[in-house]
């Protein structure tokens, strides 16, 4: 059965409080998830006063600063820190979404910052995405065209054919969506979850695409694309403004038409 | 049943019970202002059954599927979601049964 509640050792504790050496007044409190698998302990949550004078705008700044300053063996992605590499996914405020692109002033009181739901975490902010990346290899995420270019010849796109690939191919991959649909909660192993299905729905909507009826085929099993419940947290959550269900629908037109 | 057809089954099931559903309601308000025997007659012609076993037919495949989803979301044991399927499958056999049943005996009075 699937498992409502969290496991003894996964229940959250009160953890260290660090307080701001400097006291301005424009003081804000990061609570911040921690859990290391080198100690038995069971996760904590660390509270740090950051002075929002000396830190920059978004999130990632602070815990960044939060890691450099005060707390070293903080752990997290991070990478381009703006809003294009999908490393510094985390649930902020209750979110899924890119610490660099969140706004600190966007979130009134304390920021509570967890990592991606539902994932098997790595160590504080850091999760699995093992399943997710064996998931998204599973679609096959390439261009299959068995076409012999013989003349080396350009393989050209009508403008309309490439049109259709808006709002697809600007996915990053950084989880948001997937992490927070219950559906992919549940069924993690055998749900592609959104995140894949609209890489997969990019695929299908390619014009150059050899293997539409191969791909459809695939899909066609009870999980992979029909866990889907239409709740829509991943149209809700993605930090780029994509429509996951809406691929989804999409797959699932293309498979009833088939 | 593959994924696509148990799928294209259930939205069908939606979209034919709507306009149903919105006739039983309108029926039952019209029914309740009558006498009994008033209702029974209104059940006992052919059009009356008919409706009625093609409400139920639909509510039970419309409610089968809907349930094979929940349990597929939510059972992931295989033994366990074999003895509910049956359980399920049984007592929507019986609901079936119950509603022929009572028709029967509505028709022939």
């Amino acid at each position: 059965m699937v498992q409502f509640n969290l496991p003894d050792n996964s229940k959250l504790t009160d953890g260290d409080y660090y307080k701001s050496e400097k006291s301005t007044g424009n003081t804000k409190k990061f609570k911040i998830y921690r859990w290391s698998p080198d100690d038995s302990k069971n996760p904590r949550m660390d509270t740090y006063e950051v002075d929002l004078d000396d830190c920059g705008p978004m999130v990632l700044d602070a815990v960044m600063k939060i890691k450099s300053e005060i707390d070293t063996s903080l752990t997290f992605r991070r990478s381009c820190r703006e809003g294009i590499c999908g490393s510094c996914a985390m649930n902020i405020d209750g979110t899924n979404t890119l610490a660099c692109t969140k706004a600190i002033s966007d979130v009134k009181g304390d920021i509570k910052i967890y990592p991606l739901p539902h994932m098997p975490v790595i160590k504080d902010l850091v999760t699995n995405l093992k399943t997710l990346y064996k998931q998204l290899k599973s679609i096959k995420p390439w261009l299959m065209n068995n076409k012999q270019n013989a003349n080396d010849t350009e393989n050209i796109q009508s403008r309309n054919d490439r049109e259709k690939l808006d709002g697809l191919y600007e996915c990053i991959l950084c989880a948001c969506c997937s992490t927070s649909c219950p559906s992919y909660w549940w069924n993690s192993d055998k749900y592609l979850g959104p995140a894949v299905l609209l890489q997969s729905y990019r695929w299908l909507q390619d014009s150059r695409d050899e293997e539409r009826k191969e791909r459809l085929k695939e899909l066609d099993d009870t999980f992979k694309v029909y866990r889907c419940h239409t709740i829509m947290n991943c149209t809700q959550a993605c930090p780029k403004g994509l429509n996951p269900a809406k691929a989804i629908a999409g797959i699932k037109q293309m498979i009833a038409q088939q | 049943m593959s994924a696509k057809n148990t799928w294209k089954l259930h939205r069908w099931s939606t979209i034919l019970l709507l306009p149903l559903v919105a006739f039983l309601f309108i029926k039952i308000i019209h029914l309740s202002a009558l006498p009994y025997q008033l209702i029974l007659s209104e059940f006992s012609n052919l059009w009356g059954v008919g409706f009625i076993l093609i409400f139920t037919v639909l509510g039970l495949i419309h409610m089968n599927t809907g349930v094979h989803e929940i349990l597929d979301d939510y059972v992931h044991s295989d033994v366990v979601k074999k003895i509910l399927n049956l359980i399920i499958s049984i007592f929507f056999l019986l609901i079936l049964i119950f509603v022929c049943l009572s028709l029967l005996l509505i028709f022939i009075g």
